[in-house]
């Protein structure tokens, strides 16, 4: 079909505006990809635009070296999968009863969790529950007040019960049991799904900011959001270094650079595989359940 | 209709102890197949319990005068005593002021953000062009704030960051965006729509791909130019996802998320940049102020909730709420 000079217009307005958007979301991640990249004389004066300017590995062998990021990020990779493996199986054991019809009470159950979703106690009663259970400074405090999100339960729920009937059928003729079920026909059937449940979890854990704050004292438990962050703030200025000699040695902000770069990197590693399976998941999540 | 199956031809009514037996050999059948279930149910329910509900027990603590010593139970009642201080205090009275500001703020500018970029990439025809788009703004929504903030200072650094640098050469001198309240405000609300708008242009453009193109293609018989069709096919067909989706935004009018502002925000810029998370956070987790605090967070609950349910009921009068 020929255009008319009106859409024409259009179209071209279009693919420049998204363009530049897209431009937008890349170009500061390419600036700090070129700054840890940098040396240290050229990130001071401010010539690091897009590309390295005297290439050196000299930030990523001082991160590395100097300061426990290596440790924050085993911490991190622990925090991550124990957390979310205890989520998923802790919401599929939620979802899953709720999504059978014979289910006792499952409309009572699903309205008082539903109901959590949109009242909630709050930060400092959460916190004295946490403390009372002696979670306090242990991973435990991490991963069980925020087990099950409530939003990945009903979206996970609504997918088993549109699950094909008759394989449930053939399945119970079969003489499967609710966990044969389970294990056999409905976990294998809702991969896709559960790949995208298990990334937000993932990205959650692996992204975890205010919760280690407020219960982890012991810097050593420390994970990579935490650790990086008290490297920002403890050295935002480069002013406060006013020895020259350390400035030309060692540029916080270079450091800084290749801190974030290492907490990239994980996430980007698998975000290509995965971008098919969450746009999937939010698409679920739409459908209202 | 019931007057009708009524009258149909008359069935063999099976004695009454023997549809009893059948009743009882159900509910048996039933009770057999819930076991598992509830097992598999009751790790769940405890956590609800403990994690969802005791909490909301432990908001009684807001008309108390909370100490370690008495504990829960044995501290004294205070009644409104809390939510007298945090309502005549004029520094909290500021916090929840400027909490409603810049979450409003952020609703009105980064509403519609989504639904613009979703149309726009629904227009595209070009699938590796749209594909590559997609992925490359989906991906600042999977980065930890810390790692966004350290972007933004990065490039609006006043020293060396590009954008004063871009603002040097203009204007001669470099502009503080992070120590100006007004810039501040700007790239606070800029960053938040900024990382979120292409993950959340996905749900509108699932919602896109149900309308129907026979619509699209009767508009363009009548004439109507592209901006029409969008007008009057594109928005109608998505407009329940949208109202969803702002009773949605409703509930997080009371809440701007802790990790973002604790990380963007400076000394020179306070006064507008506290806000009731970070109140929460300071005062009471660092302060020990457990009591006020939580009378604080009692207070944006209970706000939030109201404002969810009146959004629904107004939702429902156009048949589209949420529950």
């Amino acid at each position: 079909m020929r255009k008319t000079r009106g859409e024409q217009v259009f179209y071209m307005i279009n693919y420049v505006l998204l363009t530049l958007v897209a431009i937008s979301c890349i170009l500061p991640l390419l600036n700090i990809v070129a700054l840890s990249l940098s040396d240290a004389r050229a990130v001071v004066s401010g010539k690091v635009g897009l590309w390295p300017v005297d290439f050196t590995w000299f930030s990523y062998h001082s991160l590395l070296t100097g300061t426990p990021i290596l440790n924050a990020f085993w911490n991190s990779v622990e925090i991550t999968l124990i957390g979310t493996g205890l989520s998923m199986a802790v919401t599929i054991m939620a979802a899953y009863p709720l999504s059978r019809r014979h289910f006792y009470h499952r409309r009572f159950f699903t309205m008082a969790m539903v109901f959590t979703m949109i009242f909630n106690g709050g930060l400092i009663p959460t916190y004295l529950v946490v403390q009372n259970l002696g979670l306090v400074n242990s991973y435990g405090a991490l991963w069980l007040p925020g087990l099950v999100s409530t939003y990945n339960m009903l979206i996970m729920r609504s997918y088993f019960e549109n699950l094909p009937g008759e394989v449930d059928e053939a399945a119970r003729i079969d003489g499967c049991g609710e966990l044969g079920l389970l294990f056999r026909i409905v976990l294998p059937l809702s991969k896709p799904l559960l790949a995208t449940i298990a990334l937000f979890y993932g990205v959650g854990y692996w992204n975890s900011f205010m919760s280690v704050m407020i219960y982890i004292n012991d810097t050593s438990k420390y994970n990579m959001t935490v650790l990086v962050q008290n490297m920002i703030m403890s050295n935002l200025n480069v002013q406060d270094f006013t020895d020259p000699t350390m400035i030309s040695n060692l540029t916080p902000e270079g450091i800084r650079a290749a801190a974030v770069i290492v907490m990239v990197i994980p996430i980007l590693a698998v975000y290509p595989f995965l971008q098919k399976y969450f746009v999937k998941g939010v698409m679920l999540g739409s459908i209202k359940g | 209709m019931k007057g009708e199956l009524a009258a149909g031809p008359p069935r063999l009514e099976p004695p009454d102890s023997e549809v009893r037996q059948r009743i009882r050999q159900q509910r048996l059948r039933r009770f057999k197949m819930n076991i598992p279930l509830l097992l598999m149910f009751l790790p769940v329910i405890l956590f609800y319990l403990i994690f969802r509900y005791a909490p909301i027990g432990g908001l009684v603590i807001a008309f108390k005068d909370y100490n370690f010593y008495d504990g829960l139970w044995n501290s004294p009642w205070v009644g409104f005593q809390h939510f007298q201080t945090l309502f005549s205090d004029p520094r909290t009275v500021e916090i929840i002021r400027n909490t409603l500001f810049l979450s409003l703020l952020s609703i009105i500018v980064g509403f519609p953000i989504p639904i613009i970029l979703a149309i726009m990439l629904n227009e595209v025809r070009n699938m590796a062009f749209k594909r590559t788009v997609q992925t490359v703004v989906y991906m600042p929504h999977f980065f930890s704030w810390v790692i966004i903030a350290m972007m933004i200072m990065t490039v609006f650094s006043l020293e060396n960051g590009i954008v004063n640098r871009w603002v040097e050469a203009w204007t001669g001198e470099p502009y503080p965006f992070m120590y100006n309240k007004g810039s501040w405000i700007a790239v606070f609300v800029g960053s938040g729509i900024w990382k979120d708008m292409g993950f959340n242009a996905i749900i509108f453009l699932a919602a896109l791909t149900t309308i129907d193109p026979s619509q699209y293609e009767a508009a363009q018989m009548d004439g109507a130019s592209k901006m029409r069709q969008i007008w009057h096919v594109t928005l109608p067909g998505i407009r329940s996802t949208i109202i969803l989706l702002l009773i949605l935004s409703m509930g997080r009018v009371m809440e701007v998320g802790f990790d973002q502002v604790y990380m963007l925000q400076n000394s020179n810029v306070n006064e507008v940049a506290d806000v009731i998370s970070t109140y929460i956070y300071r005062t009471g987790l660092q302060g020990a102020q457990f009591s006020l605090t939580t009378a604080m967070g009692l207070f944006e609950s209970l706000v939030a909730f109201i404002l969810i349910y009146c959004a629904n009921y107004i939702a429902r009068r156009f048949n589209e709420g949420l529950w």
